[in-house]
């Protein structure tokens, strides 16, 4: 090889040792905080492989109890499941119709003041941190058992979410057809009908599908707390020892989910 | 190292006056879609050590397929591809073999863009390299002063630690041919190697390139499509249409006659 | 993960067969809401009969009373441990599902298929499901909550990573098995550097959502502040409800903040 690379060469490798070993320290730095940190964690929450290993038998003997399913009772869950669809459905459109004002005061060029847009954030704060089933808790406890609580439960915390997706996207708008409007000499909600709406239209559609897949899921358990759907139904073997019956239950549940993913997918790619 | 003394007969190959060609191509055909499609008919020839052969033709005329039957990332239909006098097969084994010998630089450059430029070089090397090692991202002693020598044949020493999405187009192309060299390959395919690039830095490419493969004795199989470029650096052309070889010998035989065969009423795309 | 769309753009360009087949699902969908409200006795009327209801349930919910904190502190700390170890447990399950399931890394298309559907059946089974599972199989506490949530978000993550990792550009790989590099090798140094920010973010977002799952984890025991929750419920001691409910928000603002500015410095 050509001599004269060999200084340059030399040199080279002392740099780029230096910078390899910058690297490596940092990253060794960050790994271990990380590390120290799951220790910790794993320490106060009792990790332990061990008790794992140990519960084995336990697990095998919960699936003994469950397979095979009892199959003999499918078409008693096909009301569950629809029931679970609805309430999924009607949560997620309640969603819809309430995000659809929230999420408009809730971005920061739409908000009339600064303060209604602070306001409505940290409200939209507390709707999605809280839990569905913890709204189902609370309304089951007010209302009584059934799927009404169940479907508030979903639109309570998709509401959350929903809007709070919307506002975000309708920050990140484009300014300039919003411009041109003004410049027209465009009143405000035609502004927002013609310049903002458009614009974040596809995006919002795609995660209302989204969120419709979620709420199904979040559907199906539910009924853990008695707002309905196959949770309830799911709970209900379990309290009755008849593991079988379980079984199919969370077969149904696994397809149906399947199912309302694939349907969700096919229309978010159609929508692309 | 000697150059080639090439025959005055334009329609013969060329063969090397010292030793067995590097690289035979035997009648290789290529076709898709169980023969609908015909992308390669009948191609033999051979390169000998340190020819710089440049591979002429419009595009559609099967110079891309041509070059990836060479390593394989295509697989010929029918004919035999030898490399030092041994055919490459698809068993893993020689694949591997046969690959590491041969470097190619693509027309897209084909960078780890979030990798820094010295990691994209060291990955030329990962063939040397056992996959254990490879998990550690560990390289050896003489793998980073081979990386660094690439780099600094191509003048981009002082880069090595950037990351490969700050430099320039033809940069980014020096760096991939530093890591083609970083193989220590007998051979070196280019793919369209300068398309993306404006014609000033497109001739600074080609000058690396010619001026590795004169020091360092590696013969270049160079795709283009521009008929200046090709004359100005191929000691050998090899004119490519519609899948059919149509003309092998140096430049100066390069009538216009031959070149309208070649290109047929795509004249205006060739030049320039 | 942003588009700018132009407003032109945005306009669903539809054909006249489109426009009917649109107008088409909507009204079936209109049908079956129609249907469902029926079904589910919904109506505009249940609705005003019930806000009184929530809303005297609201009114005893004010103002909160703050000694439900005392002894809250473990519990809070329990619930974003269960989230942490989730999270990496998710991710210790779904990477290599995620590779296995990836369209341009495995050629087995039994093994893809077998992959993905592991990974569905995972993130079809909810947490809640899977902690009773785990309870049964090594008791009370946090950790069923943590395995729990690790494997349901595994199967979440591990669908995630493949989608991510089939998007990668193909480029770099072609360039690397030209080299002879072999095929982990090629993962290592071409897809693993390009997924790498997409990994974290989805960690990162999905820690979040942990926190907010592992907070009603408790329910059935399995750790965290959920227990703490539905005893306040189950003794209709409302007050000390909203004040548990507020220590989640501020949980969750603070981790949602954190996490969307870590995110933030990841994209470079």
């Amino acid at each position: 090889m050509a001599s004269h690379y060999d200084i340059a060469v030399d040199q080279g490798l002392v740099r780029e040792a230096a910078w390899r070993h910058r690297r490596m320290a940092i990253r060794m730095l960050v790994m271990a905080g990380f590390a120290i940190v799951l220790w910790l964690s794993a320490t106060r929450i009792h990790l332990s492989l061990t008790n794992i290993i140990l519960g084995v038998p336990n697990m095998a003997d919960f699936f003994g109890r469950m397979v095979p399913p009892d199959f003999s009772n499918l078409m008693s869950l096909v009301a569950p499941t629809v029931e679970t669809v609805q309430i999924a459905a009607w949560g997620t459109v309640i969603a819809v119709i309430a995000s659809a004002p929230l999420a408009l005061l809730a971005a920061q060029n739409t908000a009339p003041h600064p303060s209604i847009y602070f306001v409505t954030r940290l409200f939209l704060n507390l709707l999605r941190s809280i839990n569905e089933l913890i709204y189902a808790l609370l309304l089951v406890s007010a209302v009584g058992l059934g799927p009404f609580p169940g479907v508030l439960a979903i639109a309570l915390h998709a509401t959350g979410m929903l809007a709070k997706f919307v506002a975000e996207e309708i920050e990140h708008v484009n300014r300039g057809p919003v411009e041109a409007l003004q410049a027209a000499g465009a009143g405000r909600i035609q502004i927002i009908l013609f310049g903002i709406m458009p614009q974040v239209l596809p995006a919002v559609v795609g995660y209302i599908l989204y969120r419709f897949d979620v709420s199904i899921r979040s559907a199906t358990v539910l009924g853990l707390v008695g707002a309905g759907g196959l949770g309830f139904t799911l709970i209900t073997s379990m309290k009755m020892f008849k593991y079988h019956e379980t079984a199919t239950c969370i077969l149904v549940i696994i397809l149906l989910i399947w199912a309302a993913d694939a349907i969700s997918s096919h229309m978010q790619k159609k929508l692309l | 190292m000697n150059m080639n003394v090439s025959t005055t007969n334009p329609v013969i190959s060329g063969a090397s006056a010292e030793k067995s060609p590097i690289v035979s191509l035997v009648n290789v055909s290529k076709t898709y879609i169980r023969g609908k499609l015909v992308a390669l008919t009948d191609v033999s020839f051979d390169i000998g050590h340190g020819e710089f052969v440049v591979i002429l033709g419009p595009s559609g005329a099967g110079k891309s397929t041509m070059l990836r039957c060479i390593n394989r990332l295509a697989e010929p239909t029918s004919g035999q591809i030898f490399l030092r006098g041994n055919e490459i097969t698809s068993t893993p084994r020689s694949l591997r073999k046969a690959r590491q010998e041969i470097g190619m630089v693509f027309q897209q450059f084909n960078l780890v863009t979030r990798l820094s430029v010295i990691m994209n070089v060291l990955s030329g090397r990962l063939s040397y390299r056992s996959t254990w090692r490879s998990l550690f991202y560990s390289f050896t002693r003489e793998d980073r002063a081979i990386a660094l020598e690439c780099l600094e044949m191509v003048a981009l020493g002082h880069k090595a630690f950037q990351r490969a999405d700050t430099l320039s187009g033809g940069e980014q192309q020096r760096v991939a041919i530093a890591r083609a060299l970083a193989q220590r390959p007998k051979l070196i395919l280019a793919d369209e190697p300068v398309a993306s690039l404006d014609p000033k830095i497109a001739r600074q490419v080609l000058d690396y390139l010619k001026d590795v493969s004169q020091r360092l004795g590696i013969s270049v199989v160079c795709n283009l499509h521009q008929i200046d470029f090709a004359r100005e650096y191929a000691e050998r052309i090899i004119g490519l249409s519609q899948g059919r070889l149509i003309f092998d010998g140096p430049p100066s035989a390069l009538t216009d006659d031959i070149l309208n065969q070649i290109y047929g009423s795509r004249m205006e795309s060739a030049v320039g | 993960m942003r588009r700018l769309i132009s407003p032109a753009a945005a306009q669903p360009r539809l054909s006249l067969g489109g426009r009917a087949k649109f107008i088409f699902y909507m009204a079936g969908g209109a049908a079956f809401l129609a249907w469902s409200a029926n079904a589910l006795e919904l109506s505009g009327g249940e609705l005003f009969h019930s806000l009184p209801v929530i809303g005297r349930y609201i009114v005893r919910m004010i103002p909160p009373d703050w000694t439900a904190l005392d002894g809250l502190w473990g519990p809070t700390l329990d619930t974003i441990c269960i989230a942490l170890w989730g999270t990496v447990i998710a991710s210790a399950i779904g990477f290599p599902l995620g590779i296995l399931a990836a369209k341009n890394l495995n050629g087995s298309r039994v093994l893809r298929s077998s992959a993905l559907a592991i990974l569905n059946v995972l993130r079809s089974i909810s947490e809640l499901i899977w902690a009773i599972f785990f309870v049964s199989a090594v008791g009370l506490g946090p950790f069923p909550g943590a395995l729990a949530l690790g494997v349901n978000f595994g199967g979440i993550l591990g669908r995630l990573y493949a989608e991510a990792i089939e998007n990668v550009d193909p480029k770099p790989l072609e360039a690397l098995r030209a080299t002879g590099a072999s095929r982990v090798q090629t993962i290592l140094f071409a897809v693993l550097p390009q997924v790498l920010p997409q990994i974290v973010s989805y960690n990162l977002y999905w820690f979040e959502v942990g926190v907010r799952s592992a907070t009603v984890l408790g329910m059935i025991g399995a750790g965290g502040i959920g227990f703490e929750l539905v005893t306040t419920i189950r003794l209709y001691d409302f007050r000390q409800t909203s004040a548990i409910l507020l220590v989640i928000l501020g949980l969750v603002t603070l981790i949602d903040q954190a996490s969307a500015l870590l995110r933030g410095s990841i994209v470079k």
